[in-house]
């Protein structure tokens, strides 16, 4: 039985799920290291469709792509292509994030056609390091080539769609539901659920805080007490002999 | 001839024998085709010749012979737009090119001999050029503008040595002389050069003229011949006609070609580069169209000016028919010499620490340049910060062309990742700011209060906001009417 078996492993190259933390160790941080956990490789991939569904803008679903997109810009001379972005992304917050903007392309496509000519061509192009989607609709035979352009140009293609495309599958390698997660220690959180990935079942929810500081509390001004100090009477107050200058005291004369 | 021969000047000249034809009908194709003028046949393609249709016969005759005639009205006009376009075409050879209407360019090679090995080598370079071109043209080599010229129309063996001694054998009927002149020397008896050439000069000064004698001399190299050069004026045009409409765009894609390895020719020849180019599509019946080709960085490529062609032609869908075809160039650059790349395609660690490879930036341009051909110019564009204080103002759109100033980043509060163009305008009561539920504010209030001396004043308290559902907004008091407003989102 046990022979068997270790013939098949050998033969056929059979992949075990026990080998997902030691197989995929090349990927490269996604700078959260509770998500890196789960990611096949311990982070984020080089190429394939990575799926990130969630249905409210404002959650960080872009924050969660951050620093890896600033690693990317700063050491691969390719693009980074965003393809009609809800609104445009606000280069002062992009640089604050430490993105390179001189690898910024945003491409506005105006036709259907013309914007999945884009996604494969930038994908397959080899010239792009992230091309970024936000499909309105999308179908399964247009994510496959998708799927197939960015392994051929080793580019990593993500697409930002609603959660209710969770519900059916995907030909996406890597698929995430991303909800609004609650703030831990004045930063703000994102709750990620991996729905898919290769050589795993999906995961529970992790909660990924941003150190951002943006829950820290406003001073509360009105009850602030604003105490009276006293005045101090001038013929109390006393002239000191000497003055500290450049950590040298000189006397007065 | 006392000069020495080193610095003798040595003449080829170029007679375009078909062109009145060529002009109209480049390809060679199975239709007889001639060209009319004064309703008389002056020019026709090697078909025609075949059929047996003579010169100056009329279009009666020609239609007798055969049918499938196709007959053109001669356009002398666009004769020599395409001789001034073969000139510049010859400037890739020597830069000493003289156009001599209505059919002959003349070329000075002393200089370019060396560079092509030889003449023979030159002359199979030019009959191969031309031949790719479609153009039919007879050489003739002397030592002078006219003898060469002499020599082209009558199909003589080149000649590089003395030039009256060569022209000897050759009839006076062939010379360029008025036929008053041409007339009186047949009576006198006088059938060719060699008989010419032996008489007195200022006996033929006396009886003929001083223009006539000023001929003879320029002809066998005794008087200087001053020629106008052509100069190299950066501007391309070339032009094919369709005998037949062309009705697929497919079938374009060859003359493209054709035109595009023309361009391609004209840049080498003069070490430029082109960032833009445009294709005419006509026909005598429609509106003609034109369509622009872009290019990110200024190029030199055939194979990508083709496919970014393609692409252009691949949208054009309301053009039923073209008879003509046209590529004009105007915007171009200087040329860089690509620095040698001994270890091309290897990524070197350059001097920020990144990686970069010579095969990696080309590719990175050939992306653009795919976009900005499918999907306009406007559709496609880079990011860089700009220096204001206003969040609206503190970015710019770039062309990714542009070579761009780093600007600074200051220090800033939080950011968002979205700005909204229009920030709408929140409810708000109680002053506080409502979304479809209340907006819990966060941090702020960030005070902006800039450009009062242009249009755009802007005085606002910035705050970050949660909203019930988890989302963080950055939501603005306007200070003059204390009304809030939706400004970014933390995506």
């Amino acid at each position: 039985m046990t022979e068997s078996l270790n013939n098949l492993l050998k033969a056929t190259g059979l992949w075990r799920a026990s080998r997902i933390d030691c197989e995929f160790k090349r990927h490269p941080s996604s700078g959260f290291a509770e998500l890196d956990a789960e990611l096949p490789g311990s982070g984020w991939p080089a190429d394939g469709v990575t799926e990130l569904l969630h249905d409210q803008y404002g959650i960080g679903e872009f924050r969660l792509l951050t620093p890896s997109l600033a690693r990317l810009s700063q050491v691969q001379a390719r693009w980074l292509l965003l393809v009609s972005p809800p609104y445009i992304p606000y280069p002062p917050a992009l640089a604050q994030a430490g993105v390179d903007l001189s690898r910024i392309v945003i491409s506005q496509p105006k036709s259907p056609r013309d914007y999945l000519w884009v996604l494969e061509n930038a994908l397959a192009s080899k010239s792009c390091s992230t091309v970024i989607a936000w499909p309105r609709r999308i179908l399964d035979k247009q994510i496959r080539r998708l799927q197939v352009a960015s392994r051929t140009g080793n580019t990593w293609c993500i697409l930002f769609r609603p959660e209710a495309a969770g519900i059916n599958a995907s030909p996406a390698e890597l698929r995430l539901r991303l909800r609004p997660g609650q703030p831990r220690h004045d930063n703000s959180a994102l709750e990620v659920r991996v729905l898919k990935r290769i050589g795993g079942w999906e995961s529970g929810d992790i909660r990924l805080t941003f150190a951002d500081q943006l829950h820290r509390p406003m001073p509360d001004f009105s009850e602030m007490v604003v105490r009276q100090v006293e005045a101090v009477p001038l013929e109390s107050m006393t002239v000191p002999d000497t003055v500290p200058v450049d950590g040298r005291t000189y006397e007065y004369q | 001839m006392n000069t020495s021969k080193n610095d003798r000047e040595i003449w080829l000249c170029l007679n375009f024998t078909r062109l009145p034809v060529e002009v109209f009908n480049r390809q060679q194709s199975e239709t007889p085709v001639v060209v009319l003028h004064r309703q008389r046949v002056i020019c026709m393609n090697t078909v025609a010749e075949a059929l047996g249709i003579r010169l100056a016969s009329s279009m009666n005759t020609a239609f007798t012979i055969s049918e499938q005639i196709v007959s053109i009205e001669r356009d002398q006009k666009k004769e020599f737009a395409t001789l001034e376009h073969l000139a510049q075409w010859a400037y890739q050879f020597t830069p000493s090119v003289v156009i001599k209407a209505p059919q002959c360019l003349l070329l000075e090679i002393s200089g370019c001999l060396k560079l092509f090995r030889g003449l023979d080598n030159l002359k199979q370079n030019i009959r191969e050029a031309l031949d790719k071109l479609g153009f039919t043209a007879t050489l003739g080599v002397n030592g002078t503008p006219l003898a060469a010229q002499c020599f082209a129309q009558t199909r003589r063996a080149d000649n590089l040595d003395d030039v009256a001694n060569s022209l000897a054998p050759v009839a006076i009927h062939h010379l360029q002389i008025e036929p008053g002149i041409l007339e009186s020397l047949q009576q006198m008896g006088i059938a060719d050069c060699r008989q010419l050439l032996a008489l007195p000069l200022d006996g033929l000064n006396r009886r003929f003229g001083i223009f006539f004698t000023d001929y003879l001399q320029r002809l066998t190299g005794q008087k200087p011949d001053p020629q106008k050069f052509i100069t190299s004026k950066p501007r391309f045009d070339s032009e094919i006609n369709f005998l037949s409409d062309v009705t697929s765009l497919e079938s374009l894609v060859f003359p493209v070609k054709r035109l595009l390895g023309e361009l391609h020719d004209f840049l080498r020849g003069r070490q430029l580069q082109v960032s833009q180019f445009s294709f005419r599509l006509a026909h005598r019946s429609h509106a003609a169209k034109t369509f622009n080709v872009m290019l990110a960085n200024p190029d030199n490529d055939p194979a990508m000016f083709l496919m970014l062609t393609q692409l252009k032609l691949d949208q054009i869908d309301d053009m039923p028919e073209v008879d003509s075809l046209t590529l004009t160039a105007r915007h171009f650059h200087d040329m860089e010499a690509p620095p040698g790349d001994l270890f091309h395609g290897t990524r070197f660690q350059q001097k920020d620490g990144s990686r970069h490879s010579k095969a990696e930036a080309a590719k990175a341009v050939e992306l653009i340049n795919m976009m900005t051909a499918r999907l306009g110019p406007q559709a496609c564009f880079g990011l860089a910060l700009a220096n204001d204080h206003r969040p609206e103002r503190a970015w710019r759109p770039v062309a990714l062309n542009a070579r761009r100033e780093v600007a600074v980043f200051e220090e800033t509060g939080a950011r968002p990742i979205y700005l909204l163009p229009q920030p709408p305008i929140l409810e708000s009561p109680g002053d506080l700011p409502h979304m479809a539920g209340p907006l819990t504010l966060l941090q702020g209030p960030e005070r902006i209060d800039f450009g009062w001396w242009d249009d755009g004043e802007v005085s606002r308290d910035y705050f970050v906001a949660r909203h019930a559902c988890g989302a963080l907004y950055w939501v603005y008091r306007q200070l003059s009417n204390n009304q809030w407003y939706l400004h970014g989102i933390f995506s």
